[in-house]
This record gives structure tokens, C-alpha cells and sequence, in this order.
């Protein structure tokens, strides 16, 4: 056995002699490797060492996931865990392509608005029966449905009359899918959605297993789980690819702490992390060389401005300048040092249709004389200087960012900011209602692989709008990005991105990369940019 | 005794009542709520949670509804961790928390007294110095430090015990019951050393012994009983110390108690959640204290309870 995995040994028993009273020294067979043994000073303790598998992965989740129900998930644990548990229409492979998952094979009308789906006979729920169409059929008509209350039922707007189901304005009959027979699923769509088969990668999107039962679509089946530490998977017998599967457990364990998940990878408890502590990249590159795990991911953080207050409204020239005077190559390099890309766009390389990031607009050089022009053009100067409010969620990496930003500011402009750390609710609340907010961190994680979903954020009916940029030339570009298809849309909505940038909505920061350590023994864990790793492509010697 | 008991626990009632009223609108005046997130929500999917959990009615409402379910024993759904109940989580994390807390509080009440008594007898001499002074180190070494030291020493570089997660096994508990402890055991032996020497300059203590009676039942029969009074007192800000100082400690091992529940539960507005920790905390804290005044009156005979009247 690895050295790495010790803790998954046999039991070390610990003797000792009993003090005062006679406690009986018994040694029971609780499980295969159990033994209760009796230590000095009335501590008595169960020694249980956990079965022991003959390839059990052990991955951290993060957080506890808040529900394993399709639906009502809505955290990223959550979402990692459902993929082990239930597959889509489609689903994703090591390197996060899009692959057939239930349905085996499906096309697409000429003009885009109905899908239709054949689905894998061989495609079982874990309890042996026949995965259906109709399966689907109920699981999108509850997740619209408005007495679930499903967070992420909005994924499924694309769909015809998704959206008056979910206000309940129309009954879930109306919903248009439909199953003509067992094994055929047809969708038909409000308007042509390009991305419609990534989202089929989403739970939201699974069929749905029926209330109440625990029977499972996917490669592995829930076989424990205790709140606050772990959930316990094994593979599912009648899963459709189930000769695919090589390992014999999966356990997810909860870790909120990545310092913690750390210490746990260093006494070998963990195959996989979920991430990596901040600011620690140059120690753990030293220590762990390849199984520092570092990758580019398809998301992007930047700070916004909120344009419906002083000092940010109707200041272009202002927001501008202060965008310019950001070096963010010292930023990526010196202050969050863990492979991040420096960013000058919204849309992270790698995006269909984005093959690579903005080019900086200027050189270096001449960045920090046009900085300082136009912050002199907006009414600003060493007898004025601008006094603003940066504002982040508490976290160590922020503020560290958010003081070199400032600092940056502070030498190039003179402007004068006050840093303002919020703890995460209360900083979600304020950016919302834009009452108090000035300038402020942002950021956004694809959901699909779509440059629609990143721009969406900043359109004038858009709830999470937190710049209130309400631009009726982005909406358009917007609104005609959404009855074109194919190079045409693309280059529509790079103009909407343009337009974004031109507006200074927003100061483009960095490009999101993704962190694991991932234990040499581990095989099949691709690099890939949506960060979503299936256990079942992994497996261990 | 009896009626003393009854009173004190009618009287856990209002507390509890004033408690819970507190907490309920403190929490809900915290900005933001159960559902905000990184991104915003569709209004009408927002009212569609809203209306599923009653954050839609008005909150005198919802707090009549919350007292008539905490009255029946419901604590409700948690509003985060939605495939539970609070009563779920409780159930499942309390357990833990207890054989945790129980077997800091007992390891640090062995070795603290044994130690503070040890160094009382040798008072002034070196090895009492040397106890005092290690004893004070631990007082000051906060447990979010004393924990990863112990990880890095016995699960990294020895290989003794797994760094963290929970078993019911020697080599899982011991190190969050002895960083829990550790501060305790201090504590302890400081309190034991002191009020020892204080009685052992007592006079019943000198007559005693110019009785003749053998320096060992001098110590354990007429001198411990006493000196144990002010340890006692101290158990009740103990139990209250080990159950904040396990939402540290459980984190730092990842053990599913409810420690971690407290801490997460505020953070994601989780209302249901935080009202039924702190519901529990309450009733312990209440509990524990009586029960440590009950000890003192089996201790020190000079108190009695009867008819409410108390003399020392």
C-alpha cells in the first residue's frame, strides 16, 4: 500500500492497563478491523478503522453540499457530488467535452428550436429500471414547478414557456417537452439556443428519480453520508457504462477549510483537493511539484463600478483612468502569485469564440500617462483628488489585492481610497441594492460554455445587474446576438464585450485558474477549463 | 432540595423565552438572507423560496409559527442544508460534540487536579514552579495554534494519528480532546494549586494532623474535598468555554459536530439553524450551571438549599 494512504491500514491497537476499577479488557469484532481496546486513565475508546477498499478515491467537496435533490442544489459541492451520482442527456469527459450521456444520440430542427433525443436503452436507474423519457419529462415540469422553488430552475428559461411555468402563470403541462415514446425525449425552445446541450450537463436538467426514493441515473450510488464530514459513494451496478468504472468507492469528504483540506493531503488522507490555501503557491510547488495542479478556468474577476451614484455615474473618463492605472501583471505576479492570467476583458481565453484575451490597449509606459491625462480631464488633480470606497467580502487574497489596488491608484493618481471588507452576506445585500457601493469586487464562473452567460450579468433587465449599466446600444447588441446562430452571433456578442469595455463598467482584473493537488497514484484527472472532474474517469492502482 | 430543583428549572423557562425572542430578531436583522448568493436570483423564483419557506409573511407571524413548532419539539427545516431538518443535524452533530466536550472536560479535570494538587504540597520549590509555568503556556496558547501544531507534530511528521475526520477511536479523538483540554488542564491546576494551599494553612487542617493522622488521608479525606469548591464553580464557564471552543476545534479536525453548524449557520443565514444551536447551547449552559450548584451543596455542607434560603 501507498505510504500516502496509511491511514487506511489496519487497526494500530492501543493497550494499556486499567487504573482503579477493573474495566474488562474485551476485544470485540466490530467490522473487519475493530477492536475495542482499553487506555490508561477510564478513556475508553472504540478503535474503528474504516473498511478497507481496495481502491477507495477520497476527494475533498468543500462545503457541505446544501442538497443532494436535483433541484433545490445549488452549491458547486453539491453540483460536484449530483455528477457522480445522476447523468443528463448529455455529460462531460475527463477534459470536460460534451459526450452522450442518457440519450445516445439527438439532433437539431433546421431552425433551432426543437431537440429531439433517443435515448439509451441500456441507460438504468440504479434500481434496475428502465431510465425513460417521461422520467425527464416529470423532473423538468417539478423544477419549474413554483412549490419546489428550484434555485437554479431559471437554467432551463431557454425552454418553451419555462419561465411562466416557474412564475406560475402557466401549468407545468405547458412546458415544452414532451416524450412520443419511452425512449424519445423532444424539447422545443423559446428562440435558438446554441448552448442548450451544455446545459444538459446540469442536474437541474437529470432526470428525476421520483420523491422520496434513493435510486440513482448515474455512475455511482449514495451509500452513507454524515452531515459535516463525508458522503460515501460505490459504483452503481446498473449503471449504463458501468464495465468503465474501475474503482470500488468514491468518498467525498466535507473540508470547509482549505488549510485544513491541505493538512489532510499532507497526512494522506486525500487523493484529490478541492483547492489550495491562498498565497501558499511557491511552497507548494516546492513540495509537491506535479501534484500542484494549476489551469486555466473559465472565469474571470474584475471590479466594477456602480454607475448609478457619484462618484462612477456619467464618469467614463474617470472610470477609465483608474482602469489604466491597475498593473496587472504586479497584481497576477506578486500579489496572488498562483498562475492567474492578468485580464484586460471580460470573456476568460478558452471561450468559444475568444481564443485568447484582450490585448492590453497600450503599452506600460504610456498606460500611466493616459491614466493620469484623463483622471485630469474628469475634474481630478493633487488639489482635488478622488476619494472612493473600494469594497470587498472579507478574505485574505482580497484584501491584499484590494490594498495594491489602492496603493496603485494612490502613487499613479493621487486618489485617495478607503478600503471597506464586508463579511460575504452582508456584501452581497449592499452591492445588490447599490445603495452605498462605489467601486467594488466582481466576478463571474461560466455556468455553460457560452460568452452569452458572462455578458448577460450586464444587461438592463439582468437581477444580478450590480453596475446598473443600462445601455440600450448593449442591450441591442444583446437582443440581436439572441436570434443569431453560428460566426455571426459570435462577432455580435464580442461587440457587446467591446462596448462593455469601452463603457469602463467594469476593470478587468485576472482570468480564474483552477487548483488541486492530485495524488500520483490518481489516473484519468484531466486539466480542464469548466473544473469538473467526474469520478468516473479516475481511477487508482 | 426537590423544590429548590424545581424552581431553578421553572425559572430556566422565561430565560429560555427571552433567549430565543433575542435571537430570532437579532439574526434576522443581520443584512442579507438564507437565499442571497453570488448571483442574484429571478424576482419570481425568489418569492417562489420565499413563499415555500414563510420568509414571506410578516415576521411577528413568523415568529408566532417558529414558537408554536420549537413548542412541539420542531426546529424546523434548515434553510441551507435543505435535505435536513434542524432537529436532523442536531441529532446527528450533538453526539460528537458531547463525547468531545465530555472527554476534554473529564482528561482536564483528572490531570488538573492531580497536578494542581502535586504542585500545592511542593509549594514554592522548583517543581512547582515548573508546573505553574508550563501551566500558563497553555492558558496562552490559544487552540486555533495549539491545533495545527499538534496535526503538524503527531499526524505529518510522526504518522501517529490522521490529521483529521471523525471516528468513534482513540487515535481520531485524541488530539481535538487534547487541544480542547489542554487550556482546561491548565485552568485547572492553577485553581486546585491555590485554593490547596489556602486550606492546607487552614486550622482544621493543622489540627488533623497534630491528631496524627497520616499526611496521606490528611491530603485526600479533609484537604482535596474542600479545594475542589472553587473547580467546581469553575465547570460551569468550562462546559460554556469547551462548547465555543469546540466550534475551533471541530473545524480545525473537520468533526461533524454541531460547532461547525453554529459559525456556518450564521454565515449563510440560516436562520432555523442558528435558533436551534443556540436553543441547545442555552439549555446546556442553564443545565450545566445547576447542576454544578447542586454538587457544591454535596461538597460543602456549610449549603443548603432548603426553603430557598441560602447560607455560607
Amino acid at each position: 500500500m501507498h505510504g500516502k494512504t496509511q491511514e487506511f491500514q489496519d487497526v494500530r491497537s492501543v493497550h494499556g492497563t486499567p487504573v482503579a476499577v477493573a474495566v474488562p479488557s474485551r476485544a470485540r469484532s466490530f467490522s473487519s478491523s475493530s477492536v475495542l481496546s482499553v487506555v490508561p486513565l477510564f478513556l475508553v475508546f472504540l478503535l474503528s478503522a474504516p473498511l478497507t477498499f481496495a481502491a477507495t478515491l477520497h476527494r475533498g467537496v468543500g462545503p457541505e453540499p446544501d442538497s443532494l435533490d436535483i433541484h433545490t442544489a445549488q452549491s458547486l459541492s453539491a453540483l460536484n457530488v449530483l455528477r457522480d451520482l445522476h447523468e443528463g442527456l448529455l455529460t462531460f469527459d475527463a477534459g470536460a467535452e460534451l459526450i452522450s450521456g442518457v440519450a445516445q444520440s439527438w439532433s437539431v430542427s433546421d431552425d433551432g428550436r426543437v431537440w429531439t433525443f433517443e435515448l439509451d436503452p441500456s441507460a438504468r436507474w440504479s434500481d434496475g429500471k428502465r431510465i425513460v423519457a417521461q422520467d425527464f419529462v416529470t423532473g423538468w415540469r417539478r423544477a419549474l414547478d413554483p412549490a419546489t422553488a428550484s434555485p437554479t430552475a431559471a437554467l432551463l428559461d431557454p425552454v418553451e414557456n419555462a419561465r411562466a411555468v416557474r412564475s406560475g402563470r402557466a401549468q407545468p403541462g405547458a412546458l415544452g417537452v414532451g416524450a412520443p415514446s419511452p425512449h424519445r425525449l423532444v424539447v422545443r425552445l423559446e428562440r435558438p439556443t446554441p448552448w442548450f446541450g451544455e446545459l444538459l450537463t446540469h442536474p437541474v436538467t437529470y432526470p428525476w428519480p421520483g420523491e422520496g426514493t434513493s435510486r440513482y441515473s448515474g455512475a455511482f450510488v449514495l451509500d452513507g453520508q454524515v452531515p459535516g464530514a463525508r458522503l460515501e459513494l460505490l459504483p452503481n451496478e446498473h449503471y449504463r457504462a458501468a464495465g468503465e468504472v474501475s474503482l470500488d468507492a468514491v468518498t467525498w469528504h466535507v473540508i470547509e477549510q482549505p488549510n485544513v483540506e491541505l493538512t489532510r493531503y499532507r497526512a494522506g488522507q486525500l487523493h484529490v483537493t478541492e483547492t489550495i490555501p491562498p498565497g501558499r503557491v511557491d511552497w507548494l510547488r516546492e513540495r509537491f511539484g506535479d501534484e500542484l495542479r494549476i489551469s486555466p478556468y473559465l472565469g474571470s474577476f474584475f471590479l466594477a463600478f456602480n454607475l448609478q451614484r457619484e462618484p462612477f455615474a456619467d464618469a467614463a473618463k474617470l472610470r477609465r483612468a483608474l482602469s489604466l492605472a491597475v498593473d496587472r501583471d504586479i497584481l497576477v505576479e506578486r500579489v496572488l502569485g498562483s498562475g492567474e492570467i492578468p485580464a484586460w476583458g471580460l470573456l476568460p481565453p478558452g471561450m468559444p469564440g475568444w481564443p485568447e484575451g484582450r490585448e492590453p490597449p497600450l503599452a506600460p509606459g504610456e498606460r500611466l500617462v493616459e491614466a493620469e491625462r484623463l483622471y485630469r480631464e474628469a475634474g481630478y488633480g493633487d488639489d482635488r483628488p478622488l476619494e472612493v470606497e473600494l469594497r470587498f467580502n472579507t478574505s485574505l487574497t482580497h484584501r491584499r489585492m484590494a490594498a495594491a489596488i489602492a496603493a496603485m491608484w494612490k502613487l499613479h493618481l493621487g486618489v485617495r481610497t478607503r478600503l471597506v471588507n464586508e463579511e460575504w452576506k452582508v456584501f452581497i445585500t449592499n452591492r445588490r441594492q447599490g445603495r452605498i457601493t462605489e467601486v467594488f469586487r466582481g466576478g463571474w464562473i461560466a455556468d455553460w460554455r457560452d460568452a452569452a452567460n458572462f455578458l448577460q450579468l450586464f444587461a438592463g433587465d439582468s437581477p444580478g445587474n450590480y453596475t446598473f449599466f443600462d445601455d440600450p446600444v448593449f442591450d441591442g447588441l444583446m437582443r440581436r446576438a439572441a436570434r443569431e446562430r453560428g460566426d455571426e452571433r459570435l462577432r455580435i456578442l464580442r461587440e457587446a464585450e467591446a462596448r462593455l469595455l469601452d463603457e469602463q463598467v467594469i476593470v478587468p482584473l485576472y482570468y480564474y485558474v483552477s487548483r488541486h493537488l492530485v495524488d500520483p497514484d490518481v489516473r484519468g484527472f484531466e486539466d480542464n477549463p469548466m473544473d469538473i472532474h467526474l469520478s468516473r474517469w479516475m481511477s487508482l492502482p | 432540595m426537590l423544590k429548590y430543583s424545581l424552581r431553578r428549572l421553572g425559572s430556566a423557562i422565561p430565560t429560555l423565552f427571552l433567549l430565543i425572542t433575542f435571537a430570532f430578531f437579532l439574526i434576522r436583522i443581520a443584512p442579507g438572507g438564507p437565499f442571497d448568493s453570488e448571483r442574484a436570483l429571478p424576482a419570481d423564483i425568489e418569492a417562489n423560496l420565499a413563499a415555500k419557506y414563510h420568509l414571506d409573511e410578516p415576521l411577528v407571524f413568523q415568529y408566532a409559527r417558529y414558537l408554536w413548532q420549537i413548542a412541539r419539539g420542531d426546529l424546523g427545516p434548515s434553510f441551507h442544508y435543505r435535505d435536513w431538518t434542524v432537529n436532523d443535524l442536531i441529532i446527528q452533530g450533538a453526539p460528537v460534540s458531547f463525547l468531545l466536550g465530555a472527554a476534554a472536560l473529564l482528561l482536564a479535570l483528572v490531570i488538573g487536579v492531580i497536578t494542581g494538587a502535586w504542585a500545592a504540597l511542593r509549594q514554592n520549590r522548583p517543581a512547582d514552579y515548573t508546573v505553574m509555568s508550563i501551566a500558563m503556556v497553555g492558558i496562552s496558547i490559544p487552540n486555533f495554534v495549539m491545533a495545527p501544531l499538534l496535526i503538524l507534530l503527531f499526524a505529518i511528521v510522526l504518522g501517529w494519528v490522521p490529521a483529521g475526520g471523525w471516528a468513534f477511536s482513540f487515535d481520531r479523538m485524541v488530539l481535538p480532546v487534547v487541544t480542547l483540554a489542554l487550556p482546561m488542564i491548565a485552568y485547572i491546576a492553577r485553581i486546585t494549586r491555590g485554593s490547596m494551599i489556602e486550606v492546607l494553612h487552614s486550622s482544621y487542617i493543622r489540627t488533623v494532623r497534630a491528631k496524627g493522622m497520616p499526611e496521606k488521608e490528611v491530603i485526600l479525606r479533609h484537604a482535596l474535598k474542600p479545594a475542589l469548591l472553587p473547580v467546581i464553580s469553575y465547570l460551569g464557564p468550562a462546559a460554556a468555554a469547551i462548547l465555543t471552543g469546540s466550534v475551533v476545534v471541530e473545524r480545525i479536525f473537520t468533526i461533524p459536530g454541531i460547532g461547525s453548524y453554529f459559525v456556518q449557520g450564521a454565515l449563510n443565514r440560516d436562520y432555523t439553524l442558528v435558533m436551534g444551536v443556540v436553543i441547545l447551547y442555552g439549555v446546556l449552559i442553564i443545565l450545566f450551571n445547576f447542576l454544578v450548584d447542586l454538587i457544591y451543596a454535596f461538597l460543602d455542607p456549610r449549603i443548603r438549599y432548603d426553603d430557598g434560603e441560602t447560607e455560607t
